[in-house]
């Protein structure tokens, strides 16, 4: 049936792919393709140490079935380097860089977005111009989708390949409370009515940071949302900021604490969802939740949702440190990433449920029946939710929200938090 | 004494130095390599001028005073409360066998890793933990979860909980120890007796009389435990409050900051970490000596009983009281291992499952072979380098310098995290290839005070007639140590052996420091995993934690029974 | 009235196995000497003297001091002095300190006063400050002994008190002891190995190996 669905567009597509082709023939030099075999050539047989977020044994497992797929492709030994916070892995190459060390570095491959990627550009500490050499990479239709070469509004020059998309989903118990809020102003009302049942992790973790963005563009009035998508000055911080602090000045005394304490990382928010001492919380990877149903995690009350106000969406990429030991096995992996088996392997929401970068509308009919989704669970986000796409901010906005953030409710000092804000 | 001059005494001789090299190069040169930074000084970061800048950053980060008081604070009270309890339970059961029964409930928790232990006890006062299961809803009428301040509490009060649970069975352990010498127990012992032969009722007659003797052999572990309270990252990491969290966190958090110019500050903050707990271990010996100049006239006033049975009801509430939590926390993480639905206010899960031990048991087993080698290189090398070293000091016939008992003891004194950010540099520096070797190096440093402490008191017991024996029947100096004095050493070695592996595989901020993250272990991946988003899988893992110390105490306590066995019918 | 310290058909068995049966009574100034070798029950039987009979023995019988029954008294309320081998003075306190922890509450200036007035009076006077462990063996358990008396005891048990003294000492230390015993009116036992003791004691010998009661 899914495939029936698509079939269409992909008759439509097939004269632009064509195009596409063509216009690849024409702009790549000749050699692109025997490049690739000498990466290939070059590539095989190595290790590769691959620095990712360690939190999630869904994701875990599935890092774990690429390194099965690399190992038998390349006879690559893709060693997942399981990581607590990605910063780990930027501190690392930092400290080869400083230690001289330009050629023999021990971070082959990171999983990365958003600040992590700013910085570790910002200090030269990535390999540019291999993510669009990639043969695959051609599969995101990086022409249609600019958001591929882009990494929360900063271009990728090519530092980082897209391996996945994701966007906020929220998740309720329905034992606790019925009826959930679908807008911002709802959970304003809603956390009046249930006290200390909802809360986000303090920046700057990643689902912290994105509450605190999604609430801000649906604060923001829309004539003034532009001023979100351009470096972030103080004068336009002047004009958004004040309505995103007003509107956690009144939530925060009803959160989980009181607000007084946020937990550190978002896996803690599913914790807590499972001891029923939330009743409220959001996932940027939707399958999580059903998963986590599975496994006994969370109760059989669980459901998903999407805000009716709008989903904040962004892409996360894999990049290579500009010292990085095996960099060409490296490319080979992050290749294989974005083959249209692992895209939709990925996709599963028995697997990890990450949203594929690839357009559909590249692949083969046999290759977009990979995507077809099977058993749904109860918990499961429902597909037919049509909220509006969020972009992300521009990424000055984040380094300002955390910094004021933090200086406003990080220290419990409220008095010196107020002097350096006046300052 | 005349001495041999074969490979094994050369090679016995030069191991004292060696191992002082070995624990001097790596605490000092890291604490350069922090240092250095404080100052400016980071030519990574092209800066090449000495500036007071971290320090003043440092100054004006928000909550900056409340992480060095919330750091002191906790240290200090969970010090000062472990050894008052350690104290209360000696005193309420010097001549009970009671004692020895305490000793062997609390035992256990000392080869329970920081980590583990952190996580057995937030699973037990968080809002849906045991203690509010057990009392809900029949007795607090919650329905759901209230909405407590615990873990995470902003004045500590958790973290100082885990710590005092954590170190209260190693100095009870420490004191048995030391009574347990022979000469030492058995005088104190009759010393009480002729107090309360006097008199005394037997709580005034142990402060009295035991305790000013008995303190001296306790003074090390509680400066140890103080330091470490001071300064350790699990605890606070698992129990500890967030906004702001303890220097120590914070040090470790600015370290791993994208923002690399926080490692100026974060260098900056480490030598204020080490300031802090000199400043502690200070205090400390100021409370101990105005005690002393205080109670100097009290305790020969005549005064024969404090309210002794108060005193003596209370210490039996406690002793309860802690004894509970220790069975309920294990029992907490036991019941979470193989719980599958368990919603709020159930005091047991609705079924039992092996999913969690099976999904984990997958997963871990890279990090449980990591865990292993690391543990046993460590160990191996450290008990070696020991048992030469005390060998060499028989053949000296001289005990071990005082300078040479201090610096073994270096690496507990100092925080790790003042000294192994530097180390991580200096490692850089000499190879960067070999991230499992480091590891295995900078465990050696916190392996070898333990090793040697629970090594040096069996082997300096040891009768030296029977190696005089043995050389007059013509054994060589090295046969003496091989063939008679090991094999009559085998339990301590085999006991000091299972005590190194457990301080390895308790490791935390080494582990990942020093391995760059590359090297996983059951514990790097247990403090991951206490934030994650599974209390179960997260007790699969501590549980985990425990059953590996568990086990080589285990096998160190049947091996040389076996062995004696093997040896008595062969 | 004079002191008496009276043992009623007592009975000590270790396990099920009887150790000890006796049945005594010492007036004040008297010292009975109880004779024996090791594992006879000696130190058992002091134990149960002084209330810390080891829980793997069970007793019967009374223990009456001045008509009093402290059978069940706890150790510590017994009034009963010990004196040991060992002098085991106190190394945390001077030899005033030790002395000190022993006597009665009370006010400071006349506390100092009698102490330097005991030590006066065995010899020893002008060391109140010095350190226990900075005595000869004698100076020793003549402080120990000190320490004893000024805790005005009701009886006093001797274990082997002269065990650790060379032979010229021995009969200078025995004697003053003997003579405070008899000077206080204190009921005494002594637990020894020496037969010379017993001759000096001169009061009633109980041979726990023959387990019979002779009179000197």
């Amino acid at each position: 049936m899914i495939v029936s669905k698509w079939l269409p567009a992909f008759l439509l597509h097939i004269h632009q792919s064509i195009i596409l082709l063509l216009l690849a023939m024409l702009w790549v030099p000749s050699g692109l393709a025997s490049d690739w075999q000498s990466v290939v050539d070059e590539g095989k047989n190595s290790d590769v140490y691959f620095h990712a977020w360690g939190g999630d044994p869904q994701i875990n497992n599935y890092i774990d079935w690429l390194a099965e797929q690399v190992k038998q492709r390349y006879n690559i030994n893709l060693q997942h380097i399981k990581l607590t916070d990605t910063s780990e892995a930027v501190s690392r190459v930092l400290a080869e860089k400083s230690a001289g060390n330009h050629h023999a570095g021990k971070v082959d491959l990171i999983w990365i977005n958003g600040a992590n990627f700013a910085a570790m550009a910002q200090h030269g500490l990535l390999r540019a111009n291999w993510a669009q050499q990639l043969p695959n990479f051609a599969l995101t239709n990086p022409d249609k989708n600019p958001a591929v070469t882009l990494d929360f509004g900063v271009p990728t020059q090519g530092m980082e390949s897209p391996w996945g998309q994701a966007a906020l989903t929220f998740y309720y118990d329905r034992t606790a409370t019925k009826q959930p809020p679908f807008t911002l102003q709802e959970l304003l009302n809603w956390s009046v009515d249930n006290k200390g049942r909802f809360t986000y992790p303090k920046p700057p973790d990643f689902i912290g940071v994105s509450f605190l963005k999604y609430a801000l563009i649906s604060l923001t009035p829309k004539s003034k949302q532009h001023l979100l998508y351009q470096a972030a000055t103080e004068e336009a911080a002047d004009v958004v900021l004040p309505h995103l602090w007003q509107y956690l000045d009144a939530l925060h005394p009803n959160l989980w604490r009181k607000g007084r304490y946020f937990v550190s990382h978002s896996t803690a928010l599913r914790r807590l969802m499972g001891d029923t001492e939330l009743s409220l919380a959001m996932t940027f990877s939707a399958a999580e939740v059903p998963a986590a149903v599975k496994r006994y995690d969370l109760p059989t009350s669980i459901r998903s949702y999407a805000m009716h106000d709008g989903r904040l969406s962004n892409i996360h990429f894999v990049a290579i440190p500009y010292n990085a030991s095996h960099s060409a096995s490296a490319k080979l992996v992050a290749n294989f990433m974005l083959s249209a088996q692992a895209q939709a392997k990925k996709q599963q929401a028995n697997v990890w449920g990450d949203q594929t970068v690839l357009d559909l509308a590249t692949l083969s009919p046999e290759q977009v029946a990979l995507f077809n989704q099977t058993n749904t669970h109860p918990s499961s986000l429902k597909t037919t939710s049509n909220s509006p796409s969020l972009a992300e901010p521009h990424p000055s906005w984040v380094a300002l929200i955390n910094q004021q953030w933090l200086l406003r409710y990080g220290a419990k000092n409220a008095k010196n938090a107020k002097k350096q804000v006046e300052q | 004494m005349i001495k041999s001059a074969d490979f094994f005494t050369h090679a016995v001789q030069h191991t004292p130095k060696l191992l002082m090299a070995l624990l001097i190069l790596p605490v000092l040169g890291g604490l350069v390599g922090v240092l250095l930074p404080a100052f400016g000084y980071i030519p990574a970061l092209n800066k090449m001028s000495f500036s007071l800048q971290g320090f003043n950053a440092l100054i004006d980060t928000a909550g900056f005073s409340q992480m060095v008081l919330l750091s002191a604070f906790s240290a200090l009270s969970s010090t000062l409360l472990a050894f008052i309890i350690t104290i209360l339970i000696l005193a309420c059961y010097f001549n009970s066998p009671w004692l020895y029964r305490i000793q062997r409930l609390l035992g256990p928790i000392l080869v329970i890793p920081h980590a583990a232990a952190a996580i057995a006890i937030s699973f037990l006062i968080t809002p849906s933990g045991m203690i509010s299961r057990l009392f809900s809803p029949w007795l607090s009428g919650w329905q759901s979860p209230p909405d407590w301040l615990l873990p995470h509490d902003a004045w500590g009060i958790s973290m100082i909980l885990g710590l005092t649970l954590k170190e209260l069975p190693f100095l009870l352990l420490m004191a048995l120890a030391a009574l347990a010498q022979a000469d030492l127990g058995a005088k104190l012992r009759a010393q009480h007796k002729i107090a309360l032969s006097l008199g005394y009722c037997p709580m005034t007659a142990f402060f009295k009389v035991v305790l000013p003797n008995l303190y001296p052999f306790l003074r090390l572990p509680v400066l140890a435990v103080l330091a470490y309270a001071s300064a350790n990252v699990e605890i606070p990491l698992i129990l500890g409050p967030n906004a702001p969290p303890t220097l120590a966190v914070a040090i470790m958090h600015w370290f791993n900051d994208v923002d690399l110019s926080l490692r100026i500050k974060a260098s900056a903050g480490a030598v204020i970490q080490l300031l802090l707990t000199i400043t502690l271990l200070a205090a400390w010996w100021l409370l101990e000596k105005l005690t002393k100049r205080v109670s100097q006239t009290s305790i020969i006033n005549g005064k024969r009983d404090y309210a002794g049975q108060h005193i003596m009801r209370f210490t039996h509430v406690t002793t309860f009281i802690l004894i509970s939590c220790v069975v309920l926390s294990l029992a907490g993480l036991v019941l979470w291992a193989f719980a599958g639905y368990w919603r709020f206010p159930s005091s047991l899960p609705e079924q039992f499952v092996f999913m969690h031990w099976q999904n984990a048991l997958i997963q871990m087993h890279t990090s449980l072979i990591n865990t292993l080698l690391i543990g046993f290189s460590a160990t191996f090398i450290a008990v070696i380098f020991t048992l030469f070293t005390l060998e060499a000091e028989q053949q000296r016939a001289q005990s071990l310098s005082r300078f040479a008992s201090l610096v073994i003891y270096l690496p507990m004194l100092i925080p790790s995290i003042a000294f192994l950010f530097g180390l991580v540099w200096l490692q850089e520096q000499l190879n960067s290839q070999h991230a499992l070797f480091n590891v295995i190096f900078s465990h050696l440093l916190f392996v070898v005070p333990y090793v040697f402490l629970s090594l040096a008191s069996s082997y300096r017991r040891l009768d030296p007639r029977f190696a005089n024996l043995a050389a007059s029947l013509g054994a060589t100096p090295a046969s003496v140590f091989w063939r008679v004095k090991l094999p009559m050493l085998i339990s301590p070695i085999c006991i000091a052996f299972a005590l190194g592996l457990a301080i390895s595989f308790s490791q935390y901020l080494p582990t990942l420091l020093n391995g760059g993250g590359r090297i996983d272990t059951i514990t790097t991946e247990a403090v991951t995993l206490a934030s994650g988003a599974s209390r179960r899988v997260s007790s699969v893992y501590a549980l985990m934690q425990m059953l590996l110390p568990a086990l080589a105490f285990a096998l160190a306590w049947l091996l040389p029974k076996l062995l004696k066995h093997y040896q008595h019918k062969a | 009235m004079s002191s008496l310290l009276a043992i009623q058909q007592l009975t000590i068995w270790r396990q099920q196995c009887p150790l000890i049966d006796i049945d005594v009574s010492i007036p004040g100034g008297e010292i009975l000497t109880i004779m024996g070798p090791s594992g006879s029950g000696k130190s058992t039987l002091l134990n149960w003297l002084t209330g810390m009979l080891p829980q793997q023995f069970h007793a019967q019988g009374s223990l009456l001091l001045n008509q009093q029954d402290i059978t069940h008294t706890p150790a510590h309320q017994r009034h009963i002095g010990l004196l040991y081998q060992d002098p085991l003075l106190f190394p945390h306190l001077s030899v005033a300190g030790n002395i000190a922890f022993a006597m009665p509450k009370g006010a400071k200036q006349h506390r100092s006063e009698t102490i330097s007035q005991a030590l006066e009076q065995v010899g020893l006077d002008g060391l109140e400050q010095r350190d226990p462990a900075s005595l000869s063996g004698g100076q020793q358990a003549r402080v120990a002994l000190l320490r004893v008396l000024l805790s005005q005891p009701k009886a006093i048990l001797l274990d082997e008190p002269f065990s650790k003294l060379d032979s010229q000492l021995r009969h200078e230390t025995r004697q003053l002891v003997f003579n405070q015993i008899r000077e206080h009116q204190l009921p005494a036992i002594m637990v020894t190995h020496d037969q010379s003791d017993a001759d000096a004691a001169n009061g009633k010998i109980i041979n726990l190996n023959a387990e019979e009661a002779t009179h000197a």
